[in-house]
């Protein structure tokens, strides 16, 4: 909301105090000012000028060339608008100004072949209007050289205030006064109301009926007659525009004035063009179509509530007036609405429409119950000054039930409690009467206090301690050094989480972390993917279902930006509904803690010591062992293949516990790939975290390292094909005695020499004991048994006897 | 005939020595001549035999031949050690080591795990929750009426009419207090969703972390003290603070807290917007609404609560300017921290 400096002089005395001060002052009260204009700052350097002459540009049709004089030198412009003339007064920006429309800097330039050296500016290149058809004139009377902060008293300053939604009474100058003047233990004026009233009584003219109480709890209203509609006076159109709003005629631009003086939305409508001069507040009944005075029609849910004369509708109440009542260059008479609507009622027809106006943002958030009929007299005295009109004696103003202040108990002793620190009691007096919050009854323990019904946000003795603290300043409140320790269990539910990073870390895995937000392409891979009701965009419509097709993407990406050799882990929640109604508890969808590790490209690059090798199943095999084995997870999970896998794997490995697949994964399937774009080899795993976390681990025990030494055997035998390696582990270390330690295989050949169909396979068995060195004797024992054991059970060769 | 073989010993040492060896071979020698069973050593056994006149000459002989071997032997063993070193120096070591990848935490989750030590240092738990939420803890127990402006402030995605995607991780709170009685210290890191367009400053997804404590006794100053403690731990140790009231609807009195610009020391930049100051979270005590929705007595019960963006502490303390790229996960970005 944009606040202007002149404009509040107006309520309160600001002598000797500097914008800048203002602008910190009120930030430190919670009324955050996000940007400050001065428009000294703004027009520095532009200057009025005087177009000596004009010719027609050589190179081109619709520009002229200009010679423009500081009153001392000349300069030749280019200027492009349709209106410049010789011996114009004209704002000029020579080089170096700064537009204020776009912040461009003017430089010598070369237009079309001819050098420019400044600018003739429009009233919306300098941001006073939006008019930019064609450059801006000033009076001749206007000397040429002097600034146009000096010529035309740019001296004022804007401030760009963020309001936080509990403050309704601050959305006007009369609220940010009212701040000040607290904040600087100053008085605050309220224009004074001299209505000079002709002796016809508004009831004469029209009449009022409020049919929903509830939600329109009082209606004020006053009469205008004789008004004539014309431009407004310059003060007007200025104070108006400096704050953004665009002029439109006397009448609606005090309306508007009003409202952002005193914070009360107003409207004014043509009474002659209200069947029966009357009103009637009611909601509607169907639905129906209005057209509002933007000339747009809006659809109207059942329950709106709406202003209507005698026979149809008229205004959206407390969001937009209609186009059949509006204020128009021939209207004679008004009625001025002033009104206090139900906040919630207000907000849900600003968002059933999708429509929200300064008025229905004020409405919403809750306008002062008591103010109404002074801004009404208010605007009535300004249309009388400004547009000659005749205001109707007395008023209409129906207020069956009068909202009266809240009374609320403050205990001093709370305000130390919840601060931390003691203020005194005769400045919390002092700081309440300030910002309008008057004793009712006090003692030495506590003191009640009437609330101004317009601070509706204060509603409870808690609310009081944050004014005090707002007012007297959160920098005077202390800033403690040390805190009470708790000794309760402190427990860190990420833990397991950041371990698994740490492992992913130490395996040469990068951490991404993905948009969850996805297409519908990217959840098609699962099922029940659960849809966004009001998605940004289509890209953005599914919550993922699986980590993979993010993970793709960003494989994609990354090959595409040239780094195709990628190790990537990410940590996070998917999602899916558990049938396919919809969402109405926690029970109807799943949302689960995933883990994905996905490898592309080469495992080795060429390197003065080794050959390039890209990743392939074992890779991925070893990885997601070795990641188990650090999460003590080595011996609990069974392992699955499948050659032809599922949909998106081919070479799938799952690893399960007793039947409840944990982790799936494998060689990304080709068409899933092409899918998206790419075109090498894809190895991907992933875990349902929360799982893995679960299973209870057993306690691991300390095994003292042998002392004795190891014998170490090898044998190799040619088996057929068929025959899987972990067959043949298995039955070794089954069939070996106690004293075999452990068996590996250390050697895989496949080739001519050892016949078709046929692989050899070596392996190296480490024998050993506790408690003793073994002799040549046993182990050759154990040795030969095996041996034979092998050969007979899978009809294998032994090579090399 | 002990002087004999003194003189049959040197010769052979001679003998032996001159030969082409290795170091090997030279330790070798020096066992079969100086060893505890070696040909000099046995000499020296062969002298306690003779008689006390020969005695002294034949000690100074033999001392002498022990004196030659060992000197020829040390010197013999410097050659071949000094020549050892000369056909090492053949290999390059300045060649590339063999390299090991080691991967990394994404930025914003090393960002967080800083944020997370601290408060940890602090006695705070680190609790988490769910991403898809319902509209009661992310709203209406957090006293965010229905058909209320405040709700405006955090545009949602919704999934149903009751369900959406978390705004803010705030709702940890009240499910935290359902379950625990007070004393309460937490952190609760996690991801939140807000339905707003996205661009170089903001995205429809970011982190947050939320932190509550609640017992007797709690206050604004102990508020600020704690806040106070984290921003000079996390960002630097002088820096200047204030902390400016605000609104949230879950806290009351409500602040936000803001550090000098650390990139132009307070004296204004684009960063700062010209301001000098950076805001870098939200905070207040706990509103007694929130306490009536999770049955603690206001009356006897203060806490404080505060929340702070990750995204936006990340890009400040590493200058980043474009949250978009957090999301991207470019192996050129993911690689560099």
């Amino acid at each position: 909301m944009k606040i202007l400096l002149s404009w509040l002089k107006n309520y309160v005395d600001l002598k000797g105090i500097s914008p800048e001060e203002i602008s910190v002052k009120l930030t430190m009260a919670g009324l955050e000012v996000e940007d400050t204009y001065s428009e000294r700052e703004v027009y520095k350097g532009f200057i009025v000028g005087l177009v000596k002459a004009k010719q027609k540009h050589p190179n081109a049709d619709k520009l002229s060339l200009c010679t423009v004089s500081d009153g001392e030198k000349d300069y030749q412009v280019i200027c492009g608008a349709p209106n410049v003339q010789e011996n114009q007064k004209i704002v000029f920006a020579p080089i170096g100004t700064v537009i204020p429309k776009g912040q461009f800097k003017i430089e010598k330039a070369k237009i079309r072949g001819v050098e420019s050296f400044g600018m003739i500016c429009s009233e919306a290149e300098l941001n006073i209007s939006d008019y930019h058809e064609g450059i801006m004139v000033l009076p001749d009377a206007m000397k040429a050289g002097v600034p146009i902060t000096e010529a035309l008293k740019l001296n004022d300053v804007v401030f760009e205030i963020g309001i936080t939604p509990n403050r309704p009474d601050a959305l006007s100058h009369i609220g940010v006064a009212r701040e000040l003047a607290a904040l600087y233990n100053k008085s605050l004026s309220h224009p004074k109301i001299k209505l000079k009233e002709s002796k016809n009584s508004v009831n004469k003219f029209a009449s009022i009926e409020v049919e929903d109480e509830i939600n329109c709890p009082r209606y004020s209203s006053l009469v205008v007659r004789k008004v004539e509609i014309k431009e407004s006076p310059q003060w007007l159109k200025d104070s108006l525009t400096k704050i953004g709003l665009r002029p439109i005629s006397n009448v609606v631009d005090i309306t508007n004035y009003v409202m952002h003086e005193t914070g009360q939305p107003l409207h004014a409508f043509d009474l002659d063009l209200l069947a029966g001069n009357k009103i009637i507040v009611k909601s509607t009944k169907e639905e129906s179509v209005f057209t509002t005075l933007d000339w747009k029609q809006r659809n109207l849910p059942i329950g709106t509530m709406m202003i209507c004369d005698a026979e149809k509708p008229v205004a959206i109440a407390g969001v937009m007036g209609g186009a059949n009542s509006e204020i128009n260059y021939s209207t004679k008479n008004l009625l001025i609405e002033s009104a206090y609507f139900n906040p919630s009622s207000i907000r849900r027809a600003s968002r059933a429409l999708g429509l929200s106006t300064d008025a229905s943002y004020r409405f919403e958030r809750g306008t002062d119950p008591n103010n109404t009929l002074y801004a009404a007299q208010r605007a009535a005295q300004l249309i009388s000054e400004i547009c000659n009109g005749e205001v109707a004696s007395g008023n209409f103003d129906v207020y069956p039930k009068k909202i009266f202040p809240i009374e609320i108990v403050l205990r001093y002793k709370t305000v130390e409690r919840i601060l931390g620190y003691e203020i005194d009691d005769q400045r919390i007096g002092e700081i309440l009467k300030s910002l309008g919050i008057y004793p009712k009854e006090q003692n030495k323990e506590e003191i009640k206090v009437a609330v101004p019904t317009f601070r509706p946000d204060i509603e409870r003795e808690i609310d009081l301690i944050e004014e005090i603290a707002r007012i007297h300043g959160y920098d005077n409140i202390p800033t403690i050094s040390k805190i009470a320790v708790t000794l309760h269990g402190r427990v860190d539910e990420s833990e397991f989480a950041d371990q698994v990073r740490d492992i992913a870390n130490s395996l040469g895995f990068f951490e991404m972390i993905n948009n969850p937000l996805v297409s519908e392409k990217l959840v098609s891979y699962r099922e029940n993917p659960i849809q966004i009701l009001n998605p940004q965009n289509i890209d953005m419509e599914f919550l993922r279902n699986s980590l993979l097709p993010t993970a793709l993407s960003v494989i994609s990406r990354n090959i595409n930006s040239g780094e195709k050799d990628l190790c990537l882990f990410e940590i996070g929640n998917i999602f899916y509904k558990n049938s396919t109604e919809e969402i109405k508890s926690f029970g109807d969808f799943t949302e689960s803690q995933k883990l994905i590790f996905i490898m592309t490209g080469r495992a080795n690059n060429k390197e003065w010591y080794s050959n390039e090798r890209f990743f392939d199943f074992f890779d991925l095999k070893g990885l997601i062992n070795s990641f188990l084995s650090k999460i003590s997870l080595d011996n609990f999970l069974n392992d699955s293949y499948y050659h032809s896998g599922n949909n998106l794997y081919e070479f799938l490995l799952t690893k399960s516990l007793v039947n409840k697949v944990l982790g799936e994964g494998g060689k990304v399937k080709k068409e899933v790939l092409s899918e998206f774009g790419i075109d090498q080899d894809v190895y991907s795993f992933e875990f349902d975290l929360q799982s893995l976390m679960k299973i209870e681990r057993i306690d691991k025990k300390f095994i003292e390292p042998g002392k004795f030494p190891k014998i170490f055997r090898d044998f190799a035998f040619i088996f057929d094909n068929s025959i899987l390696s972990e067959e043949i582990l298995v039955h070794i270390r089954s069939e070996g005695s106690v004293l075999l330690k452990s068996v590996k295989l250390f050697d895989l050949f496949e080739g001519e020499s050892v016949g078709k169909d046929k692989k050899s396979l070596a392996f190296s068995l480490e024998y050993g004991s506790e408690d003793r060195t073994l002799t040549e004797v046993e182990v050759e024992k154990d040795f030969t048994a095996l041996i034979k054991s092998v050969t007979q059970k899978f009809n294998a060769t032994l090579r090399g006897k | 005939m002990l002087a004999k073989k003194i003189v049959s010993v040197l010769e052979n040492f001679r003998k032996d020595s001159s030969a082409s060896i290795d170091l090997k071979i030279l330790e070798e020698i020096r066992i079969k001549y100086l060893g505890r069973n070696g040909l000099v050593t046995n000499l020296f056994e062969e002298l306690k035999s003779v008689s006390k006149e020969e005695k002294p000459a034949l000690g100074k002989s033999l001392n002498s031949l022990r004196d030659q071997i060992t000197s020829k032997i040390t010197e013999l063993k410097q050659n071949l050690t000094s020549l050892l070193e000369k056909e090492k120096s053949h290999i390059d070591l300045s060649l590339p080591g063999r390299h090991k990848q080691l991967g990394s935490n994404h930025l914003l989750t090393q960002t967080l795990n800083e944020i997370k030590s601290i408060f940890r240092s602090l006695g705070f738990s680190s609790i988490e929750g769910p991403e898809l939420e319902s509209d009661y803890y992310n709203f209406e127990a957090l006293n965010f009426p229905k058909d209320h402006p405040a709700r405006d402030m955090q545009d949602t995605f919704f999934i149903s009419k009751d369900f959406l995607l978390r705004t803010h991780t705030t709702p940890v709170q009240v499910r935290i207090m359902e379950k625990h009685q007070p004393p309460v210290r937490a952190i609760m890191p996690g991801r939140v969703y807000r339905n707003e367009a996205v661009s170089s400053r903001s995205y429809c997804m970011f982190h947050q972390v939320d932190g509550i404590y609640v017992d007797t006794d709690v206050t604004f100053a102990e508020l600020k003290g704690t806040l106070v403690a984290f921003a000079k731990q996390f960002y630097m140790e002088d820096l200047k603070y204030r902390f400016r009231p605000s609104f949230f609807p879950f806290t009351e009195p409500s602040a936000e807290m803001d550090i000098t610009c650390y990139l132009c020391h307070g004296k204004g930049c684009k960063v700062c917007k010209y301001s000098g100051w950076l805001e870098i979270l939200g905070c207040g005590m706990v509103d007694p609404n929130v306490f009536k929705m999770v049955g603690y007595d206001p009356e006897k019960y203060s806490g404080y609560a505060f929340g702070m963006g990750i995204e936006r502490t990340a890009m400040l303390k590493y200058g980043i300017t474009d949250i978009r790229i957090f999301f991207d996960n470019d192996f050129r970005f993911l690689k560099q921290f």
